[in-house]
């Protein structure tokens, strides 16, 4: 039998694994995106109706609201998690008394699942009752409601997302620092190069494939994030914290519009694999394409 | 042995890729120029308009990117 017949049958197990769990539900969802179906319609059957979905969508207030929110969040996430991640990293790079036990602790977060981070920051929140809201307001003088300020909703979704991952961000940023060669820096230091300019010209780009992975893998969970927020704020006030995941929830389960939920969650699909692509252009490609073209 | 992907080279477009960057960003275009049509073009021109552009936008693409 020829090897590359051997090569196949090996990989064959897993190419049907990834036919049945991931590209025929993915062939569904595009097809029910070019349907009317919805379960509480005349007629529950789902009938193609072209692009309607799609023409609906790019008119839908509600859910460019959603996008651009969902946008916002994941930026003040990811770049929060990677800034506090890094510092993080760099510190359990030294040794200090406790390490083990802070690592451990710092930990944490990872293991609780969404659902209960959400319930967590809920019991923390609750005005008058909760320690936040109430500490806040004792001796800050700040009027902490979830409920009735916007601004103060949406800081607190970050804050929870900072709370939950930044360990993860930390772990692979230590794994990535930990890997590093050391001749580099101890040159660099010989010839006198100061903390800010190692970090520049040395940690960074040395870090950069470690970084685009973490903020690939954060970015592509927090732009999908419901769970948590649902717990949290239930995505209000108002529509202050209703990120595209929460309003694609509220559009397919309790409306079961499944054909513009189907819709939705492509163009969120989409935006994802875009928004990734153009960050991996940005960080990797061009600067390969540049040292190749020297 | 067989090479299972295509050769990256270098085109008008500013990264090299290979025949599947070039796919893939052709389906990338697709997608967002009939998305923007839908929005701000299609009381002036009909749909298919943006189809036949974005399949020659896409066949440069492949072709020459």
């Amino acid at each position: 039998m020829r090897s590359s017949t051997i090569g196949w049958l090996f990989l064959a197990p897993t190419l049907l694994i990834l036919l049945v769990f991931g590209m025929l539900p993915f062939v569904y969802v595009l097809v029910i995106g070019f349907t009317d179906w919805n379960a509480f319609a005349a007629v529950a059957t789902p009938h193609f109706n072209g692009v309607e979905n799609y023409r609906r969508l790019v008119f839908d207030d509600q859910v460019l609201t959603a996008l651009w929110l969902t946008l916002r969040f994941t930026i003040f996430a990811v770049v929060s998690e990677l800034i506090l991640g890094y510092f993080l990293a760099q510190l359990f790079m030294r040794d200090f008394p406790l390490k083990g036990l802070f690592r451990t602790l710092h930990t944490l977060p990872l293991m609780v699942a969404p659902i209960a981070v959400g319930a967590t920051w809920r019991l923390l929140t609750v005005p008058g009752l909760g320690p936040l809201s109430y500490y806040l307001e004792r001796w800050a003088g700040i009027e902490y409601r979830l409920n009735t300020y916007a601004s103060q909703a949406f800081f607190t979704t970050v804050l929870m997302d900072l709370w939950h991952w930044t360990p993860l961000v930390t772990l692979t940023l230590l794994a990535g620092l930990s890997a590093l060669p050391k001749d580099p820096f101890e040159q660099a230091q010989i010839d006198g190069a100061n903390r800010f300019q190692i970090f520049w010209h040395i940690t960074l780009p040395m870090l950069r494939p470690v970084i685009l992975t973490t903020v690939f893998i954060r970015a592509m969970d927090a732009l999908r994030t419901v769970d948590e927020v649902w717990m949290l704020t239930g995505g209000g006030p108002g529509a202050a914290t209703r990120y595209i995941g929460l309003h694609i929830w509220r559009v397919v389960f309790p409306k079961t519009d499944y054909g513009y939920g189907a819709a939705m969650s492509l163009l969120t699909l989409y935006l994802t694999i875009v928004l990734c692509w153009l960050l991996y252009v940005a960080l990797v490609a061009r600067k390969r394409s540049g040292e190749d073209s020297r | 042995m067989q090479q299972l992907t295509p050769r990256p080279r270098r085109g008008f477009l500013p990264i090299r890729t290979n025949a599947f960057d070039r796919g893939f960003i052709g389906v990338v275009l697709l997608v967002a120029i009939h998305l923007f049509w839908l929005r701000f073009l299609e009381a002036y021109l009909p749909l298919w308009c943006a189809t036949v552009l974005s399949l020659v936008i896409g066949v440069i693409v492949v072709r020459k990117g």
